[in-house]
């Protein structure tokens, strides 16, 4: 009696949810399989539905008509789709569609190369000019360089002429005795006195 | 080479003994290899203050300038040598700049009509 499990208690939560397959389920209820039938029930015989011969045959022709057209219908339907698709994949829109493709590719990649062309001519030009510049400039410090390297030598130059010219007057083991004899006789004297008016005086008196 | 100038001041002395002294001196310079360019004579005078110099207290003195070139090494060395001379009271070495003396005015250029003052009896 107790064997047969109630709906309530087996279905977990999902299954409530979800769509039913079938509307009513056949549930044992009560009683098990084993359990005797009850009293008042034991001459029940269960009988079909009663059914009109001719309302019947005029229902079974009916719906045969009805799902032929039915069945018909759908198949031409389906038919109909089948073949779109196999046209758009296949078939001659495949084609026109994949050539006008190719063409629009083409055209596009034509107007790209163009471009590039374009770009590339406008880069040439930058390109060479910047390398002229960089030339340029090149030259221009390699010059500045060497005019400094002349201009220093000019000044060694002076300088060593000059040098020569004093070195006449140096003091050399020969003329030592002279120029001794020449300092002692000429005292040089480095003091001078100077006012607010900016008036020098170089005569002093030694001390 | 750089370009020195020793500022030397003599012991007070006659005449031939400071040539001695003085050729002593450059005797020393030339010898170290250094080139003589010039020597002044900056007078005998009365020396700033007293200086001790070999036992010798020291009022008067003659000061003499000498310019020269030579290499930095042989300075050290010349100014030992020259501490050890009696006669030379005092020395210094210094070095002389080459750039030439530019003439600045430090509040306005001095007037043309720079007579000369009578100079005062100190």
């Amino acid at each position: 009696m107790f064997q047969a499990l109630s709906k309530t208690v087996r279905a977990p939560v999902a299954r409530i949810l979800a769509p039913r397959a079938v509307l009513v389920e056949t549930v044992r209820g009560r009683k098990s399989r084993t359990d005797p039938k009850a009293k008042s029930k034991i001459g029940r015989i269960k009988y079909p539905p009663p059914v009109d011969p001719e309302e019947m045959v005029v229902l079974k022709e009916r719906f045969t008509e009805y799902t032929l057209i039915m069945r018909a219908l759908r198949m031409q339907f389906k038919e109909e789709m089948l073949r779109k698709r196999y046209d758009e994949e296949t078939g001659s829109l495949a084609e026109a569609r994949a050539k006008q493709e190719a063409e629009e590719h083409q055209s596009l990649m034509a107007w790209n190369n163009q471009e590039n062309e374009r770009l590339r001519k406008i880069r040439e030009l930058r390109v060479q000019q910047e390398q002229e510049q960089l030339d340029r400039q090149l030259r221009e410090v390699a010059l500045a360089r060497q005019q400094a390297l002349e201009e220093l030598v000019k000044e060694k130059e002076l300088e060593i002429l000059t040098l020569q010219e004093d070195a006449k007057t140096f003091i050399t083991l020969e003329n030592l005795d002279q120029r001794i004899e020449e300092a002692l006789d000429n005292p040089k004297n480095y003091n001078f006195a100077i006012d607010k008016e900016g008036r020098v005086v170089k005569k002093t008196v030694m001390q | 080479m750089p370009r020195y100038e020793l500022s030397l001041i003599l012991k007070a002395m006659q005449r031939p003994e400071t040539a001695a002294a003085l050729r002593r001196t450059m005797e020393t310079l030339l010898q170290r290899g250094a080139v003589v360019r010039d020597l002044e004579n900056l007078g005998e005078r009365r020396l700033p203050y007293k200086m001790s110099k070999h036992n010798l207290r020291h009022s008067r003195g003659g000061y003499f300038l000498v310019d020269f070139y030579s290499s930095p090494s042989m300075v050290t060395d010349l100014l030992d040598h020259l501490g050890r001379d009696v006669d030379i009271v005092r020395t210094t070495v210094l070095k002389k700049e080459e750039q030439p003396q530019s003439v600045s005015y430090c509040c306005s250029p001095p007037s043309p009509n720079s007579d000369s003052i009578s100079p005062s009896q100190s």
